[in-house]
C-alpha cells in the first residue's frame, strides 16, 4: 500500500501562517471519504523543523502545504516541486526555522527521504500574533482544498 | 579601518547583532545587540489559573519547552506546599533527558560542529560527512520520540500539569524506545570520544560557574544553586545572589551577581561542577576519553555536551526499565495565596521562576529568569577577551572564531527576550 502524507505547515497563532494547517483542516471536511482512506496520513506541523524528516522517511508521497511569500498577491496558490521550491528558502537563519526547502534538501543528501514531494504554497499577507487569517487567504481556501484532492487522486491513482 | 559585517549570525536562535570595535589593537566596545521584540511572557500570565501556566510557558521555547514547563510546575507546586511523588518526579526526569538528547545532539552536530570542521552549515557537512549527521539526526530523533511518548508530542508536550502528570505515560509506548536508547547511548559513547579530537580554538576564562547542584543526582530538576566561588544558596534565596539588569543595546536583561561580576550557566558549569554525581558509565565515558576538569575553555562546551549526552541516554535507559506507573498520576490541588520558586537545568542553564498567586489561584506575579539572559553578559565579556587574538586575523576568519564563540553557549535569544546580525569594526 502506498502511504502517503498530507502535510501542513505553519504556526497557528500566527496569522496567515497558519494557512497551510487551516487548508488541510479545511480538505479533510470536505473530502471526508478521501481524509479516512488507509493510505492518508493527515498532519499538522506547527514547527517542523528537522522533524519533516521523521514522516517524510516512513511514507511514499506527501503534499505538503505551507505559507509562502514571494511578489504575488495575497491568496495566490503556487503548485510546486522541490526544484522550485528554493525560491522560496526561508530567510530564518535560527535552528527553529530550518526552512522546509532545506530540510527537504538535507533528507536528499542523507538518502533519508526518497517519497515523492508535492507542495502547495498558499501567498499570505501577515503573520501577525492572534491576527486570524487575512480574507485573501481565506478566500482561497476552497480552491487549495480542491488542489489538494487534485494531487491525492492523481498520487492514489 | 576595515569593518566586517555578516548579515546574519546563523546557527543560534532568536534574532541579535554583535558589534566589536576594535582601536590600537583592543576592543573598545563590544555589544550584543538583543533587538529581538520583548515577548512578555510575564505579563501575559497575569491573572491565568495556575494550572494554564506550564503550557502557555512551554511555548517560550521550541528545543526546551520542557525545562519551561518544569521551572513553572515546580514554582507553583512550591507556592501551593505540594510534594509530588516519586514516580512523577522520576517521569519528569525521563522527559528532561528526551529534552537533553534532543537539544545536545542538534548543539552538537548540526549548530556547532560544521564551525570546527570548516563547515558553513550543517547541509554542507552533510555532503561531505553523511554518516555524521545521519548518526545525529537518529541521536536527536530518540529525543523527540521519548518526548512525544510522555508528553503527547515533541513540540510544547502537553502532559505537565502542576502536581505531576495530566496522565501516566503508556508503559508499552515507553518500553518500545528501549532498543533505540541503547544505540543511542553507544552513538553517545562515541560522540565523547569524537568530541575531545576536534580543534578548539585556544582560549582559557577564569570562570564564575553556576549550577543547581544535588548531592545525590546529577542536578537537573531539584538542589541548591551552587556557584564555583563557593556560594551555595537554595532556589528560594537565588534572588539574593543573582540580579537582572536592564542594558541599553539589549531586549533581554542581563544577569549578574550581587556583587556586580558576570557568570556562566549551562552544560560546563553542570560538569564542572557536579562531574561526581555523573552516572557510571557517563564518568568511565569521561575518563577514558582523558577529560580533566575543569574545563575553562568555552568553545569546549561541546565536551560537556557530549558527556552529558552519555548521561541522559545513560539514565534514560535506567528510568525507563524501572517505569512503573500506580495511583494517581497527580495530586489535587488546594488552592490558597502564597509565593513559590522554582529552578531547573534546562540544556543551556539554570532557569528560575517565581511567581505569587491568590486565593483563587490565579497568577498575580510571575518572574523567569532564562539561561542565556544570565549568560549574555559573560558572552560579551568573552569577546573582549577573544578580541585580541582575532586581531591578526583575516576578517573572514575573525568574524567567524567570534561567531562560533557565541554559538558555543548555544544562546536561546527568543528565549531571552530570534537572528544575529555581526558586525566588526576595526580601526
Amino acid at each position: 500500500m502506498t502511504k502517503i502524507a498530507v502535510i501542513g505547515i505553519g504556526q497557528s497563532m500566527r496569522g496567515d501562517d497558519a494557512a497551510g494547517i487551516e487548508a488541510v483542516r479545511q480538505w479533510s471536511e470536505k473530502y471526508p471519504e478521501t481524509a479516512v482512506r488507509p493510505e492518508i496520513q493527515i498532519e499538522a506541523d506547527e514547527l517542523p523543523g528537522l522533524g519533516l524528516l521523521d514522516t517524510l522517511h516512513e511514507v511514499d508521497a506527501a503534499v505538503l502545504v505551507d505559507a509562502v511569500q514571494s511578489a504575488a498577491k495575497p491568496g495566490t496558490i503556487h503548485r510546486l516541486d522541490e526544484g522550485e521550491l528554493a525560491a522560496f528558502i526561508s530567510d530564518s537563519k535560527s535552528a527553529h526555522g530550518w526552512g522546509v526547502a532545506e530540510t527537504i534538501r538535507m533528507g536528499r543528501q542523507l538518502d533519508e527521504v526518497n517519497s515523492a514531494i508535492r507542495i502547495i504554497g498558499i501567498e499570505i499577507e501577515q503573520v501577525e500574533i492572534g491576527a486570524g487569517l487575512s480574507k485573501s487567504v481565506r478566500d482561497a481556501m476552497p480552491a487549495i482544498c480542491e488542489i489538494i484532492e487534485e494531487e491525492l487522486s492523481i498520487l492514489l491513482r | 579601518m576595515k569593518t566586517i559585517e555578516v548579515p546574519a549570525l546563523a546557527r543560534v536562535e532568536g534574532e541579535g547583532g554583535l558589534y566589536i570595535e576594535l582601536q590600537n589593537g583592543k576592543a573598545v566596545e563590544i555589544r550584543l545587540d538583543i533587538y529581538e521584540p520583548p515577548r512578555f511572557f510575564e505579563g501575559f500570565l497575569k491573572d491565568r489559573f495556575l494550572q494554564e501556566v506550564p503550557d502557555i510557558t512551554a511555548r517560550i521555547c521550541g528545543i526546551c519547552p520542557v525545562a519551561y514547563q518544569m521551572s513553572s510546575a515546580f514554582a507553583l507546586e512550591n507556592a501551593l506546599g505540594i510534594k509530588i511523588s516519586p514516580q512523577v518526579r522520576a517521569m519528569r526526569r525521563l522527559m528532561y533527558c528526551g529534552e537533553y538528547i534532543e537539544s545536545h545532539a542538534l548543539h552538537i552536530y548540526l549548530l556547532q560542529a560544521p564551525d570546527l570542521l570548516g563547515k558553513e552549515s550543517a547541509l554542507e557537512l552533510a555532503a561531505v560527512a553523511p554518516d555524521v549527521v545521519k548518526n545525529a539526526l537518529r541521536l536527536k530523533k530518540i529525543g523527540n520520540e521519548l518526548l512525544k511518548a510522555i508528553g503527547g508530542r515533541s513540540v510544547h508536550p502537553v502532559s505537565v500539569c502542576v502536581g505531576g502528570f495530566y496522565q501516566w505515560p503508556d508503559a508499552k509506548k515507553i518500553n518500545a524506545l528501549l532498543p533505540e536508547l541503547e544505540w543511542g547511548l553507544q552513538a553517545a559513547l562515541d560522540c565523547v570520544k569524537w568530541s575531545v579530537t576536534l580543534p578548539y580554538p585556544d582560549l582559557e576564562i577564569d570562570y564564575e560557574f553556576v549550577a543547581l547542584h544535588h548531592p545525590d543526582e546529577y542536578a537537573i530538576i531539584e538542589g541548591d544553586i551552587l556557584s564555583s566561588n563557593g556560594r551555595k544558596l537554595s532556589i528560594a534565596e537565588y534572588e539574593n545572589g543573582y540580579i537582572e539588569k536592564h542594558v541599553e543595546h539589549s531586549n533581554a536583561l542581563h544577569g549578574y551577581t550581587v556583587d556586580g561580576s558576570t557568570y556562566m550557566v549551562g552544560p560546563l558549569a553542570r560538569l564542572n561542577l557536579n562531574h561526581e554525581q555523573l552516572l557510571p558509565i557517563a564518568r568511565k565515558a569521561m575518563k577514558d576519553a582523558g577529560i580533566k576538569l575543569p574545563i575553562t575553555n568555552p568553545y569546549k562546551s561541546l565536551i560537556a555536551r557530549a558527556v552529558e549526552l552519555v548521561q541522559a541516554y545513560e539514565e534514560a535507559i535506567l528510568l525507563v526499565k524501572s517505569y512503573k506507573p500506580e495511583g494517581r498520576s497527580f495530586v489535587e490541588l488546594k488552592l490558597k495565596a502564597g509565593e513559590g520558586t522554582g529552578a531547573t537545568e534546562a540544556p543551556r542553564g539554570l532557569l528560575y521562576h517565581r511567581y505569587r498567586i491568590d486565593d483563587n489561584g490565579l497568577i498575580q506575579f510571575a518572574k523567569i529568569t532564562p539561561p542565556t539572559a544570565q549568560n549574555l553578559p559573560r558572552i560579551e565579556a568573552d569577546l573582549f577577551a577573544l578580541a585580541p587574538k582575532i586581531l591578526a586575523m583575516p576578517v573572514a576568519e575573525a568574524t567567524l572564531t567570534a561567531e562560533h564563540l557565541v554559538r558555543s553557549y548555544d544562546p536561546c535569544i527568543s528565549c531571552a527576550t530570534h537572528f544575529l546580525k555581526l558586525e566588526v569594526t576595526g580601526k
